[in-house]
């Protein structure tokens, strides 16, 4: 079923605001230099997601730019416009005054804009300096590769970077910051004018990051204009001069230069108000016993010394950016990622649990962010998809899990959390992406665990379902489930949570009560991180 | 120690060299036998017509695909051959050149059809391979050709001392492919698919072509050796090439190329093939039961591949690239 | 809504048992015995030892695996079998699950190497093929046991109930597999694992126990198949296996069983394997010579995926709004 887009301009989380957001000055000065680039009123659907909603930008040679927002505000949906990897719906992309469609990754480049993407994109077997030189590589009578030439190029571009990189050394052999850029040599191997660096500093020593940032200088000197898309705040004050802030898909207010604002203008542009929707139903926090308790929890895939309580029927917010390590102390906390030190309580009494399956028996679930890849079996039906949990519980004694008792256990509880589905049997991957996700909630509630842990649980989903899967998490609290509910969206967290937990580099910040007052525990909560 | 002796030792295929020397070895010192001149020229030429099937499954690997089809392609391709020469008196250089060119069309089906339709590799050269082989039965009846022309069957028995001629041509097209594969664009960008597709892709490679390409290179070997073996015995069977299957994987892996794609060595796939020959020949010397020889290259595999994942776990475990939620279909 | 055209649902519902009717229907007009009495007995009699073949690539497919050891394990347990009643002299039906035993033990060698490396099934199953079939040659010095019991070979030769006791074998092993992937908890994590192994694991199901399972079942039915072989010919020959790998994956690829695992089908598998016997009888019938029929599976496979990539794209290009090619049409499903 498709669903229909909701046309422009119908309500939206931006203009639910109950006052409105303090606008910047315009830079004047802005508006009289020739762009570059010039973005007008870019738009991007997906099924029944409005992801751009008219979005602007200006960016002159030799300039930085910030592009800011929060998860979910349009940020990548625009860098992939931007760099042809999506087609835009509406909306025009100037370069120098021309107006240009990129059909491909490829065109974009030849345009001259390159993008240095989160994750790294080299070929590992290649050494560094043929990484760079993959496209046009330097031939003699020809043919035959001329590797002095490549080598001899390569090294004068990573020289031009300033950086000690060796040409002749394989790409698998660097680490995460030199293969950035490696990256970015390549770009301006190829003469981009236009640089895209989407969270450059997310894996980097800050070491690192200061040669990186020394490089993207050295760049701008030469005419190259930057687009540098970062969630620390101090970073683009440091490096940039004009700033773009994406809210819902949407500029929130218009571009400027990041001398007229300071830190908490920028952060209060970047999360707007709380949008004003239906009150949740007063509900009494957590009480009682600590339910689930981790002391000093380190894992191998990066959770360092994690220390939290969760009791029935409360909701414990976990905060932080991507890569702080939140879904690996989930995963850490199920078995599924290996643990190295530290304890897990369960209804007071120490665990070890050896595997998703182990934690099911223990009454633990987890809600994975990647619903696609991890929560759902896309093929498989709505009702094997919830059930999937139980069938250990339904099978008699020769195994067979029949279709009535599963249908009897199923059943209630799509209605429960009115899931809207053609029919029991339908394929998971035709329901909307908010329906999907109640699916992925539905099957750990039909186990009947006592602990849920919910991972990003509204990404890519409508504002209306949204406040659906609000009030749901709510009621599952209320009805005395504890919650661990992991979020990088501010509204979301601080609508939900009882207590906020904030993470960065698989350590746990801080531990913050939830006044619901907005704009001061955002504040205090990005104030801890950045 | 210099340079040039510290990179060879360093070199990856440098502890296949050694087990191979030392097996070698072993055999001169326990059976004297295993040094008689037409021992040898026996091993060489085992050797020379493995390496070119060796390569043929190798161009393939090296994209991250298999072939099932290779034995197959250099059946066929040898039985065209060996038909039109002895059925149809087709002077041997243009029957050899059909030959060479039905290879290069069964190549290239492969490759379209893996491409065209996203359909992963394996069941598509399986499909393929029974297209081949019952071709070729059907042609030739299950009966070989006898009455190759001698002109053609000569060369193929021709040696000087130890040396078949036939692994001249097994030399050169290891030269020709180490060229291809390193100094060339198709060649690097064989290997950039094999590597990284989608970084490959972004870097303006023609993914599907390529794939397209290593796949009529490998054609094109398979019915190099089809030919070769079949000019060394004299007759054109039609069993030609139906137990290359698992020489190819276990020579091409022990060489120490990744089944993933990216990574192959010709040294390695020749020391390889030294390697299995080896093998069959100490069993022949010590008259023990040959069927050793099929336990012995299932083993190797399972060695080969466990050696292979050692090693990339324990120094690559960092830098592996991200895997990706969605892979390229035609490398799946 | 989403609308599937008609052609494709008339296709998922009739396409292949009317292609097996038309090839009925051929063979039996031109080919002269085709629908004699003793001609239809010995079609089933191949038609059950090639379904259970298909089916024992089947359920490794349905992991998202493969088994390239089919034949190999097939051949070692009808030689082990052989070796039983005619080195041992144990009783028929001892030797019979001997033979069972054997295939599910070399199936669980392979799957606990692939759950312990975690290297690949096609790999690891290429090579254990050969160390398997290595070892029964070395061992059996490449000789057959050729006097068999008499009561083992009439049981190849008599009718129960009008059938052979392999098309019962064949039968009840066909429920059995049903029943497995329609509604027991074992079948139905065999599914999910294959469909979306990370999913599953998340979701609290034993994965790697799954697989090796799997290979384990894969085996035990490689071995029945092989002893049903045997049954068929009376005479356990080494080389009994050897030409498995093919039909193996033909069978299930035709009764659409997806490559990529989730979805399994066994009456598909079956009718996979009926059609391919039938083809292989209806041609020698014809006088066409035996090697053809290698040509034709080839070719039926190639069709048979082909075809199912062309409706797959099919029905994505009906269904709006969805942007995702690698979506897969409809629930997974067993039919019957």
């Amino acid at each position: 079923m498709r669903e229909v887009g909701r046309p422009a301009g119908t309500s939206d989380a931006a203009d639910d605001t109950s006052s409105p957001v303090p606008q910047p000055p315009v830079d004047r000065d802005d508006l009289q230099t020739p762009a570059l680039l010039e973005v007008k009123g870019l738009r991007k659907a997906f099924p029944g997601v409005q992801a751009l909603g008219g979005v602007s930008l200006r960016l002159r040679a030799g300039e930085a730019l910030a592009l800011v927002g929060e998860n979910g505000a349009g940020k990548s949906t625009l860098i992939k416009c931007l760099t042809g990897l999506y087609q835009p719906d509406e909306g025009e992309m100037l370069l120098e005054g021309k107006a240009e469609r990129f059909r491909s990754p490829q065109d974009a480049f030849d345009h001259g804009i390159a993008v240095v993407p989160q994750e790294r994109n080299l070929v590992p077997q290649f050494t560094a300096g043929e990484n760079i030189m993959l496209e046009s590589l330097p031939k003699r009578r020809g043919i035959m590769i001329d590797y002095d030439r490549v080598h001899r190029e390569a090294q004068k571009w990573l020289d031009m970077l300033g950086v000690d990189i060796d040409s002749r050394v394989p790409a698998s052999s660097l680490s995460v910051a030199q293969m950035q850029l490696v990256e970015i040599a390549r770009a301006i191997s190829r003469e981009s004018r236009i640089l895209l660096l989407d969270e450059p500093t997310a894996s980097i020593s800050p070491h690192e990051t200061q040669t990186l940032f020394s490089v993207i200088r050295a760049l701008r000197t030469r005419g190259v204009a930057i687009i540098f898309v970062s969630h620390k705040l101090e970073e683009v004050f440091e490096l940039c001069d004009h700033v773009a802030v994406l809210r819902d898909g949407r500029n929130a207010g218009p571009q400027a230069a990041i001398t007229d604002l300071d830190r908490n203008q920028l952060i209060t542009l970047m999360v707007g108000r709380v949008q004003v929707v239906h009150e949740l139903k007063p509900r009494t926090d957590g009480h009682g016993a600590p339910l689930l308790e981790l002391r000093g929890l380190t894992s191998e895939s990066g959770a360092q010394d994690v220390s939290l309580t969760l009791s029935r029927g409360e909701i414990l917010g976990l905060y932080g950016l991507v890569g702080a390590g939140r879904s690996e102390l989930a995963k850490s906390i199920i078995g599924a990622d290996r643990v190295l030190s530290g304890q897990v309580l369960v209804d007071g009494k120490a665990v070890r649990i050896t595997g998703p399956g182990d934690a099911l028996r223990h009454g633990i679930g987890y809600v994975p962010e990647d619903r696609k890849y991890q929560g759902l079996i896309g093929i498989h039906s709505v009702m094997s998809n919830i059930s999937i949990t139980i069938w250990q519980k339904l099978q008699n004694l020769v195994g067979w899990v029949g279709g009535r008792s599963e249908r009897a256990a199923v059943s209630p509880m799509v209605g429960k959390l009115d899931i809207k589905t053609p029919s029991l049997s339908t394929a998971v991957d035709s329901l909307s992406g908010g329906n999907q996700q109640k699916v992925s909630l539905a099957k750990w509630l039909t186990a009947g665990v006592k602990i849920l842990i919910i991972d990003e649980p509204t990404v890519g989903i409508d504002v209306r379902t949204k406040a659906s899967i609000h009030e749901l998490i709510w009621d599952l609290a209320s009805e005395g489930l504890a919650i661990l509910l992991i979020s990088s969206d501010m509204p979301e967290m601080i609508r939900l949570a009882d207590r906020v937990a904030v993470m960065r580099g698989g350590r746990v910040l801080g531990d913050l009560a939830n006044d619901h007052d907005y704009a001061r525990m955002s504040q205090q909560i990005i104030g801890l991180i950045h | 120690m210099n340079r040039p002796v510290r990179n060879f030792i360093r070199a990856e295929s440098f502890p296949l060299l050694v087990v191979v020397v030392l097996a070698g070895a072993g055999l001169a010192v326990l059976r004297p036998e295993f040094t008689k001149e037409f021992n040898l020229y026996v091993l060489l030429f085992d050797i020379s017509g493995s390496m070119l099937v060796a390569f043929s499954q190798m161009m393939v690997i090296a994209t991250g695909g298999m072939s099932l089809a290779v034995g197959a392609t250099g059946g066929l391709s040898a039985v065209l051959a060996a038909g039109l020469m002895v059925s149809y008196g087709v002077p041997v250089e243009v029957a050899v050149v059909v030959g060479l060119l039905a290879g290069i069309a069964m190549g290239f089906a492969n490759g379209f059809l893996t491409v065209k339709t996203g359909i992963n590799p394996f069941i598509i050269t399986l499909a393929t391979s029974a297209a081949y082989e019952g071709t070729n039965f059907g042609i030739t009846s299950s009966n070989p050709y006898y009455d190759l022309p001698t002109q053609f069957t000569d060369f193929g028995q021709a040696r000087t001392s130890l040396f078949p001629h036939p692994l001249l041509i097994s030399i050169l097209v290891a030269v020709a492919l180490g060229f291809v594969l390193y100094r060339t664009v198709i060649g690097r960008s064989i290997l950039a698919v094999g590597g990284n597709a989608r970084a490959a892709e972004m870097a303006g490679i023609h993914v599907g072509r390529t794939i397209v390409i290593a796949h009529v290179i490998s054609g094109f070997l398979a019915a190099l050796g089809g030919l070769m073996l079949m000019a060394r015995l004299g007759n054109g069977s039609p069993t030609i090439g139906s137990q290359w299957l698992l020489p190819s994987f276990a020579t091409v892996l022990i060489g120490g190329a990744l089944l993933a794609g990216g990574k192959v060595s010709i040294t390695g796939a020749i020391l390889g093939c030294a390697l299995l020959a080896l093998i069959a020949n100490g069993l022949v010397i010590f008259r023990a039961d040959p069927y050793w020889v099929t336990f012995l290259e299932g083993a190797l595999i399972l060695a080969a591949v466990g050696l292979n994942q050692l090693r990339s776990t324990s120094t690559r475990q960092s830098i592996r690239p991200r895997p990706q939620a969605q892979p390229m279909p035609a490398t799946k | 809504m989403r609308h599937r055209s008609r052609a494709i649902d008339l296709w998922d519902r009739f396409g292949l048992l009317t292609i097996v009717l038309v090839s009925w229907l051929v063979f039996a007009l031109f080919a002269d015995g085709f629908t004699s009495d003793f001609n239809i007995f010995s079609v089933g009699r191949a038609v059950a030892v090639s379904v259970v073949i298909g089916l024992a690539q089947m359920v490794v497919i349905a992991t998202g695996g493969m088994n390239i050891s089919v034949g190999a394990i097939g051949g070692v347990s009808a030689m082990f079998t052989g070796w039983l009643l005619e080195g041992v002299g144990v009783p028929v039906p001892i030797a019979i699950l001997g033979g069972i035993g054997m295939g599910a033990a070399l199936g669980a060698i392979n799957g606990i190497v692939i759950v312990r490396t975690g290297i690949n099934s096609f790999i690891i199953t290429l090579g254990t093929a050969s160390v398997f079939s290595g070892l029964m040659y070395v061992v059996t010095k490449v000789q057959a046991f050729r006097n068999l019991p008499p009561d083992f070979i009439d049981l190849g030769q008599t009718r129960w109930l009008g059938v052979s006791p392999l098309v019962w074998a064949m039968v009840l092993t066909c429920a059995f597999l049903w029943f497995l992937y329609r509604g027991t908890t074992l079948g139905r994590q065999m599914l999910a694992t294959g469909a979306n192994p990370r999913t599953a694991r998340l979701s609290g199901v034993p994965v790697n126990r799954i697989i090796a399972v799997t290979h384990m079942l894969s085996g035990a039915l490689a071995g029945l198949a092989g002893v049903m072989l045997l049954l068929r010919i009376g005479s356990a020959i080494p080389t009994i296996g050897g030409d498995w790998v093919l039909p193996s994956f033909a069978a299930p690829a035709v009764g659409g069983t997806l490559l990529s695992g989730g979805v399994v089908s066994v009456v598909g598998t079956f009718i996979g394997g009926l059609l391919l016997a039938t083809i292989g009888n209806g041609l020698t019938l014809l006088n066409v010579p035996n090697f053809w029929v290698e040509l034709t599976t080839g070719l039926v496979l190639l069709l048979a995926v082909l075809l199912d990539r062309a409706r797959t794209l099919a029905v994505l290009r009906s269904r709006t709004g969805v942007q995702q090619p690698a979506a897969a049409p409809a629930a997974a499903k067993v039919e019957m």
